[in-house]
């Protein structure tokens, strides 16, 4: 598919970078000469200088045919108009990213009329969604979610003393009396095997569990972990994520505290956020974080615009006893490093932001819906067509890889977690979970 | 300020008070009073077209001029109003007749007759009228009608209308006092039939409906709305509250935004605070003084909204209640009804804003870094709102601590010189002690009776705008702008 990046930015390049990979044309928009000379060194993509909301440009980036357009600079004005000026471009599907609260209040007035948008995506709040559940799941170092949040895809370390350390799935279904989790990915020592049923599962493993979103806390125990009720919650930094998750916990009737590093914002922000205890103090003074109780919190989210704050005042929290740590960090390099030095959870805006806008890019009948930081694996949407060939047959003979697994089926309401005797029926969507080696060959068994 | 013009505008509200006793004349036929009433027409009249002649035509409102329209306006205005108890001779005391006119227009409804009965018919009209005028506003309905006052409308509403400025309905501030004015005069009319279908006679409905919806107070009996049947009572319960309702809502539900009310936080507070009023009257009486049953609740619910929307009717004498509900009562006293009704008091909107600041102030305490802001609807109010609450509270507190000790060198006890400088304040009406519901104001020294007539100017245009009238700065002659 001929696919247009408006925006050269974190989001874009990455987002550029993603779907280059997965083969498909990419022409990069933006005013920058600076950074486009950079995604044309890294990328494999074309680039057209001049701005996005301009049709003359878009015109000199192929829209004609195109068969989706992504504006995703960071300014949410120029993300509108860009798709308005393609507005009558026939088969374009147009995606903006708005992160201003204003524009994104008014999201229907936006995809009807005027702008033409058909997607909108908002990867604050995103990342706010994801750092929510993240808080609400106890041990999860990933989280990713499909069917609206029916299913859920966590990741997890395995503790010390945990029921399934030193065992085998078959063998736990034995003695629980069924098949209690699917397992769908294991990291350990730097790569990614899809396990099988009979695969030991040891302590420090990270696994890729899938779980409907009302067994989350019996798969915990499981695991070795305890879901915990979350009260109190203190997040730091004055970032739009910030305040996106500041809005967001109050309505999980959990007492939150925020502290904002700037005057001006914590104003602003004191004046926009009902229920919330807005704090004006830096995020590393531990002096203020102990005065306001940090250790008697149940999650603290470190949101402010610098990694090195962020993991430094995560480090603090933890210090002082908060169960559920979770950081914020831009540079990819310092994820595995925050995990390492026993933070329980990092985000990243460039993951949500993608994620987000690829579960937006339908080719044929795939669509790509999450990516794990840390990890090459890659969760995949499938529409099931009655010329599959999978179609009618049990999983465990239908012909899959063995670097694929089927990680949920959407049928109609109701969600299935799979095991290998469950069969794949047409007008089902199927969630596979699949390392890049073995994409292609799932790719096939789903025909559009 | 440019008085000549200030003047000219006084003459133009004089010739409508003069228009608004005419009705009043229709009926002194009845009374044999016609020569006292077109008297006391003709006097209001002739001094009202003499300023307007003799003043200059082009006017030009400033924020001095405004503020000058709406404080002389009113003096000039109560005291024609009190002409007509003069010269039909229902009093012979001066005090005790600019008294009654401005507990009138202030819609405050306490009076220094002790039998109502007693009255001329078109004494009792002019009460109800005064009411009505004053509770929408006088100089707002001179606004909503006389186009002259042109540009400086704005300033003259924000003057006379009571509580935080809230948004206008209309762009254009005379339109905006028009759809007030309407909404005003349907719920009238709408009370009105109300009232004649469950019983009262047709000079009664109009009595009643006009006080009611005015927050005044006036009845046409002493026993006020006891003297009617249960039905009444409820029915004027509901109208009470509507009354002492932001009229800006009213007009919202009108046109079609039936969540109007729910959606406003300060309505949500008038009526929360309302209904714990209700029970804890009602659960007072029982357990202190073992009034229960159906007659006892409807006399707790009744005046107990009586009270807190500022309107003052009666159905009992609460003078004599338990303590406790007294106490409830004079509470409500200070609270008031809604900014934006026509009820008076210190404004629910206000006690929320006061209540937001002080809950913030603690938090501060706790959190020394915390960053609070007092809202209102989900909005920041801003410092300067915030201020003038504050500055208002002290103003309220200090004023009604010299009123009560001006009643009381009067020799009064320390419950009536205290809850009749608080009614008075909040145009509620009767007070406790000798000032209750069974009581009157007849008996007072005419010195008091003054001291709580300025009083209730001071309340009802919410010091501000008598105030500056003390102040040199405001006579100045402006130099004239030629706007």
């Amino acid at each position: 598919m001929h696919i247009i990046v408006v925006g050269a930015g974190e989001v874009g390049y990455h987002v550029a970078e993603r779907l280059s990979s997965q083969q498909h044309d990419v022409v990069v928009v933006d005013v920058e000469a600076g950074r486009l000379d950079y995604v044309a060194n890294h990328l494999d993509v074309a680039i057209v200088e001049g701005s996005g909301t301009s049709t003359g440009v878009l015109e000199e980036a192929g829209i004609r045919k195109a068969g989706l357009l992504l504006a995703v600079t960071n300014v949410d004005e120029v993300n509108l108009v860009s798709c308005m000026s393609a507005r009558d471009v026939g088969g374009l599907v147009k995606v903006a990213r708005v992160s201003n609260p204003d524009f994104y209040r008014d999201a229907r007035n936006l995809k009807s009329g005027t702008f033409g948008v058909d997607v909108l995506i908002n990867p604050e709040r995103e990342l706010a969604l994801e750092t929510t559940r993240l808080l609400e799941s106890t041990a999860a170092t990933d989280i990713a979610v499909f069917a609206g949040g029916a299913v859920q895809l966590l990741g997890f370390v395995v503790p010390e003393g945990a029921p399934i350390a030193g065992r085998t799935l078959v063998q736990l279904a034995a003695e629980v009396g069924h098949r209690p989790i699917l397992l769908v990915a294991l990291e350990r020592g730097g790569t990614t095997i899809i396990p099988s049923g009979n695969t030991e599962i040891s302590v420090g493993d990270h696994l890729y569990v899938a779980v409907r979103a009302d067994e989350v806390g019996h798969s915990l125990g499981l695991l070795g972990y305890e879901q915990a009720h979350l009260r109190r919650v203190m997040i730091t930094g004055g970032s739009i994520e910030a305040y996106y998750l500041a809005r967001l916990l109050p309505e999980h009737r959990v007492q939150t505290t925020l502290l904002v590093g700037d005057r001006h914002r914590a104003q602003e922000l004191a004046e926009q956020l009902d229920k919330v205890l807005v704090l004006h103090g830096d995020a590393t003074d531990v002096e203020l974080l102990e005065l306001e109780g940090v250790g008697g919190a149940d999650g603290f989210v470190a949101l402010t615009e610098s990694d090195e704050t962020n993991i430094l005042s995560s480090l603090v929290a933890k210090q002082a006893g908060v169960r559920r740590v979770i950081t914020l960090v831009n540079k990819r390099d310092y994820i595995p490093l925050a995990r390492h030095i026993g933070l329980d959870a990092a985000v990243s805006p460039r993951v949500s932001a993608a994620n987000a806008i690829l579960r937006s890019v339908r080719s044929g009948s795939v669509i790509r819906v999450a990516t794990f930081e840390g990890s090459d694996a890659e969760a995949i949407s499938f529409e099931v067509s009655p010329d599959s060939p999978v179609v009618g047959r049990p999983l465990a003979n239908a012909g899959f890889p063995e670097e694929a697994i089927v990680a949920a089926i959407i049928r109609g309401p109701s969600v299935i977690v799979p095991r290998g005797d469950d069969t794949l029926e047409a007008g089902d969507t199927a969630i596979v979970f699949a390392l890049p080696g073995a994409l292609e060959a799932v790719s096939e068994l789903f025909p559009s | 300020m440019n008085l000549r013009e200030v003047l000219h505008i006084i003459g133009a509200l004089l010739m409508w008070t003069a228009g608004a006793m005419l009705p009043s004349v229709v009926l002194a036929g009845r009374d044999g009073l016609v020569v006292p009433w077109l008297g006391a027409v003709l006097v209001t009249a002739v001094i009202g077209v003499a300023l307007w002649r003799l003043t200059p035509r082009e006017v030009a409102i400033n924020l001095r001029e405004g503020v000058a329209i709406v404080g002389l306006g009113w003096i000039a205005v109560v005291l024609a109003g009190s002409l007509p108890f003069l010269m039909t001779g229902t009093t012979p005391r001066v005090a005790a007749a600019v008294f009654e006119s401005i507990s009138g227009f202030t819609t405050t409804g306490a009076t220094v007759f002790p039998v109502i009965e007693e009255l001329p018919r078109s004494i009792l009209l002019w009460r109800s009228i005064t009411h009505w005028l004053g509770g929408m506003g006088i100089i707002v309905l001179g606004v909503a009608i006389l186009p002259l006052l042109g540009m400086g409308g704005a300033q003259l509403f924000r003057a006379e209308a009571p509580g935080i400025p809230s948004e206008r309905l209309r762009p254009r501030i005379a339109s905006t006092a028009r759809l007030l004015w309407v909404v005003y005069a349907l719920l009238t009319a709408a009370l009105a039939v109300l009232y004649l279908l469950l019983g009262m006679d047709l000079f009664e409905a109009v009595n009643h409906a006009m006080s009611c919806l005015a927050t005044g107070g006036f009845s046409t009996r002493t026993a006020s709305i006891g003297a009617y049947s249960p039905a009444i009572q409820w029915v004027t319960v509901v109208f009470m509250i509507m009354a002492g309702t932001n009229f800006t809502l009213h007009y919202r539900l009108f046109s079609g935004r039936w969540q109007a009310w729910f959606r406003d936080e300060e309505w949500r507070w008038f009526v929360g605070s309302m209904a714990v009023a209700w029970v804890a009257v009602y659960l007072s009486r029982g357990l202190g003084e073992g009034v229960w049953g159906a007659q006892a609740l409807r006399e707790a619910v009744f005046n107990v909204t009586a009270v807190h929307s500022t309107t003052g009717f009666a159905t009992a004498d609460f003078a004599v209640w338990h303590g406790f509900a007294q106490v409830v009562l004079l509470g409500l006293m200070f609270m008031g009804a809604m900014g934006g009704s026509t009820g008076g008091g210190f404004k629910t909107v206000r006690v929320g804003v006061v209540v937001k600041h002080v809950a913030g102030e603690i938090q501060k305490v706790l959190h020394p870094q915390a960053v609070v802001v007092t809202k209102l609807g989900g909005r920041p109010v801003r410092p300067d709102v915030l201020h003038t609450v504050l500055a208002f509270l002290a103003l309220y507190v200090v004023t009604h601590g010299l009123g009560t000790l001006a009643i009381a060198a009067m020799g009064h006890d320390l419950i009536t010189s205290l809850s009749a400088a608080l009614a008075a304040m909040s145009s509620i009406g009767p007070g406790l002690g000798e000032v209750g519901p069974a009581g009157n104001y007849g008996h007072l020294h005419s010195s008091s009776l003054t001291v709580l007539s300025v009083l209730m100017l001071l309340g009802r245009l919410e010091f501000y705008t008598l105030l500056v009238l003390l102040v040199p700065g405001t006579w100045v002659r402006s130099s004239r702008q030629g706007r």
